[in-house]
């Protein structure tokens, strides 16, 4: 906008929020009608019985399943929020482990060349494999229980962590490296004022990856091998067949996660809007 | 008894805004232009007052706000093949080879394979870059790409041409020859040609007719018809006394 | 002269060899530190591969079982790709389209495929269904979410190029928007494709009588550890075996894409 002649510039009135929420309110009128259509259609099919009980629910008895397992620990053993509470633990135990160790290790394994070409090879061996087939020997190794699978998901979470920060750091433009060195700062200076600065964007692409990662990974963990725990929750809903069960779970499964991305996306907002690096 | 001139393309009282959160920004303000079949005009101003916004509005691809662009007499309501557009930045099919790209308004126009080859080699031929055919545009440097670009355009057959700084990003050697080839092809293969610049010299050197346009907002200043017998000569006096005259003018305007 | 150009070409074979030797003496140095029973060495787990080659597991040869895992992969992983670019272009292309399928959509996305695995028993029972199923969801709402941005970040000015030369809605879509999106569709077919061979494997572990994942569940069931390494190996190395030949086709698809080369 600077380059704009300012005689050119009518100051205005910027559209009212009102007006601009009537904009996006007739944007969003279809996508409302559609939605509304769609739980209809998902009503009359099983209200006429072209799909079975056991199969598929109308969304009205998921409402009101979803109201009773929020207090009701019957019958798989906890209320909903009980499960939440167990799997939320789990998996930000297990993302806050990997961040820590995961993000300071990528972004000096991009720097240190000595460090890269130490853990390179590990770590190029160890991340073909997902972490899920990890399980059944973190099982022999931890047992069933919370060890095993907080390990699983830290693994799961600690790859993208790495990859991420690493790739960011490497990107660094070597330009800004130059004139920090002929400022004559030191490798460590240049690493911490410009090397992470810029390297942020893409650690927090790491650090979503990674957040989805180690929710899907308690998943299903939690769907081989727990008590408790949202993933519990639906194993125990196909055991007891109960689809409404099931599906209140998926969505709550769904929920959570979104709501966490979007915590994780505010953060960013915070703390990383500005691209630029902060000397 | 003169002939009327025939007005190719033409605006009239042509207005355009753009509104951001704080600012309404007047880009252009009551911008006439008028044409003339087969006439080389040269829109000739500093940057950032509205030359591309006049020249997307003549091609269709933005509509002004008040008032209207016509063709042939008729008003412009979209693009179409009737008014090529050399863009600034090339605009080639990255997926599509030299000649895929030069035949590509043929191929729209569902004009057959051989006919639209033979056409696109023509052209080819003429921007000189026989040997290229089955080039990728990221295989072929800045001048190549926009020689495509160029043959693109004209190998359409449109009546008019917009050209908008198709020669901004280049460097300056590459600027010059591609300017000659530009004159050489239309004195070839004449059609009305809208060429937008920033730079003084390129203006003198291809237009007939040197439209300055000023800031504050977008408007046209004056208008220098240029007399010189093409080709011509950088050096020569009369385009140095051009020169002087239209760069005080602009100058002021700044 | 000579020498040099052989140490280049010999670098590219060394150094992962050496990457490769000094992985298996970290691997040896913890067996020795941890203990034979929970981390075996390098050299047992070799035996057990060469052993686990050589009978059958489970009525099934290994390199059948690896059959049954890539089928289910293949078959699910072109299905998505069959339904989800087209759903994800066509989204991208059509506002309104997008506006429909949109809501259904974003409820859907969030959720684990995995999370997925106990309905979908419910409704297919246990046999192929399942496992086709949850490898699909995982892979669709991939190709569905780069096609989309693919199509939606086609560069304007391409589509304003082709309507200068007169393109109809629907030339500009075939002939410049589809076109432009294919390498954001390439960056999210890999992804896909790992989505699916992870997916796979978790259907696999929760209940299969074949496939890679009944190999490590056995290894598990019957506690031992070296079968369930070799499991893993082959795990790994099939993963990685399939991200390669999906680079090569790319590079065969997108000749013009130069980062490729």
């Amino acid at each position: 906008m600077e380059n704009v002649c300012k005689q050119a510039l009518i100051p205005r009135t910027p559209t009212p929020y009102v007006l601009q929420l009537k904009a996006s309110a007739a944007d969003n009128t279809i996508s409302l009608i559609s939605f509304i259509v769609f739980l209809i259609a998902w009503e009359l099919i099983c209200r006429l019985g072209i799909v079975g009980p056991y199969q598929l629910v109308p969304p009205s008895q998921l409402v009101s399943t979803f109201i009773i397992k929020l207090t009701e620990a019957n019958p798989d053993g906890g209320t909903l929020f009980e499960h939440t509470e167990t799997s939320l633990l789990l998996a930000l135990t297990g993302f806050g482990a990997a961040v820590v160790i995961g993000v300071p290790l990528g972004l000096l394994m991009g720097w240190y060349k000595p460090l890269d070409l130490m853990v390179t090879p590990v770590f190029d061996a160890i991340r073909p494999i997902p972490p899920i087939a990890w399980i059944p020997l973190a099982i022999i190794w931890l047992g069933i229980g919370l060890p095993a699978k907080a390990f699983i998901i830290w693994l799961a979470a600690f790859v993208p962590c790495v990859i991420n920060s690493y790739t960011g750091i490497k990107l660094t433009n070597p330009v800004l490296t130059r004139v920090a060195e002929i400022y004559g700062a030191s490798r460590w200076e240049t690493f911490y004022k410009i090397g992470v600065p810029s390297a942020i964007p893409m650690v927090f692409t790491g650090l979503k990856l990674s957040l989805n990662a180690s929710w899907t990974t308690l998943v299903a963990a939690e769907l081989l091998a727990a008590s408790q725990g949202l993933g519990y929750l639906i194993q125990m809903g196909r055991r007891l067949s109960r689809p409404d069960i099931i599906i209140v779970g998926m969505l709550t499964i769904g929920l959570t996660g979104a709501l966490m991305s979007w915590g994780l996306n505010l953060i960013e907002a915070r703390f990383a809007s500005s691209k630029r690096v902060r000397l | 008894m003169a002939q009327r001139p025939n007005i190719k393309i033409e605006c009239r009282n042509i207005s355009k805004m753009f509104l951001t959160e704080q600012y309404t920004i007047n880009v252009l303000d009551d911008v006439s232009l008028q044409v003339e079949e087969n006439e080389f005009v040269v829109v000739l101003g500093p940057g950032q007052c509205g030359k591309t916004t006049l020249l997307n509005c003549m091609a269709g691809i933005i509509m002004p706000d008040e008032g209207k662009v016509l063709m042939d007499g008729k008003e412009v309501t979209g693009p179409g093949p009737d008014r090529g557009v050399v863009f600034q930045q090339y605009a080639l099919f990255p997926w599509k080879t030299v000649m895929d790209n030069v035949s590509f308004g043929l191929y729209i126009k569902g004009v057959d394979k051989s006919k639209r080859n033979a056409t696109a080699q023509k052209y080819i031929d003429l921007v000189g870059l026989q040997g290229f055919e089955k080039s990728y545009p990221h295989q072929l440097s800045g001048g190549m790409k926009q020689r495509v670009g160029l043959a693109r355009a004209w190998a359409n057959g449109p009546d008019v041409l917009l050209m908008d700084e198709p020669f901004g990003a280049l460097d300056a050697q590459t600027r010059y020859s591609m300017e000659k080839e530009t004159l050489s092809i239309w004195e070839k293969d004449k059609r009305t040609v809208v060429f937008v610049t920033n730079n003084v010299e390129e203006a003198i050197y291809l237009g007939d007719r040197v439209v300055v346009m000023s800031c504050m907002p977008g408007h046209i200043k004056s208008q220098y018809p240029i007399d010189i017998p093409k080709p011509r000569e950088y050096t020569d006096p009369r385009f140095l006394e051009m020169r002087r005259k239209i760069s005080n003018d602009t100058e002021l305007s700044l | 002269m000579i020498a040099s150009e052989f140490f280049k070409k010999g670098s590219k074979l060394f150094l992962p060899l050496l990457s490769v030797a000094v992985c298996l003496s970290i691997w040896e140095v913890l067996h020795l530190i941890i203990g034979g029973d929970f981390l075996p060495s390098p050299y047992q787990v070799f035996k057990e591969a060469l052993r686990m080659f050589s009978v059958k597991i489970g009525g099934n040869t290994v390199w059948m079982h690896i059959f049954y895992s890539l089928r289910r992969v293949v078959i699910a992983y072109l299905l998505g790709a069959a339904t989800g670019l087209p759903l994800g272009m066509y989204m991208g292309w059509n506002r309104t389209f997008d506006k429909v399928v949109k809501p259904v959509f974003e409820v859907l996305r969030p959720i684990p495929p995995i999370a997925w695995i106990p309905i979908a028993i419910l409704w297919l029972g246990i046999g192929e269904g399942p496992k086709i199923f949850i490898c699909y969801v995982g892979a669709f709402v991939i190709f569905v979410l780069n096609a989309y941005t693919g199509m939606r970040y086609t560069d304007p000015l391409l589509i304003a190029a082709a309507r200068t030369y007169g393109a109809s809605r629907r030339q500009q879509l075939f002939n410049v928007a589809i076109p432009a999106s294919l390498p954001s569709v390439f960056a999210g077919v890999q992804n896909a494709l790992s989505m699916s061979w992870m997916c796979v494997l978790a259907a696999e572990l929760v209940g299969a009588r074949e496939g890679v994942g009944y190999l490590i569940i056995q290894g598990m069931d019957m506690y031992k550890p070296p079968m369930i390494m070799v499991g893993m190996i082959i795990i790994g190395i099939i993963g990685a075996s399939l991200a390669v030949t999906l680079r090569w086709f790319e590079r065969l698809v997108c000749p013009w894409r130069r980062d490729l080369t």
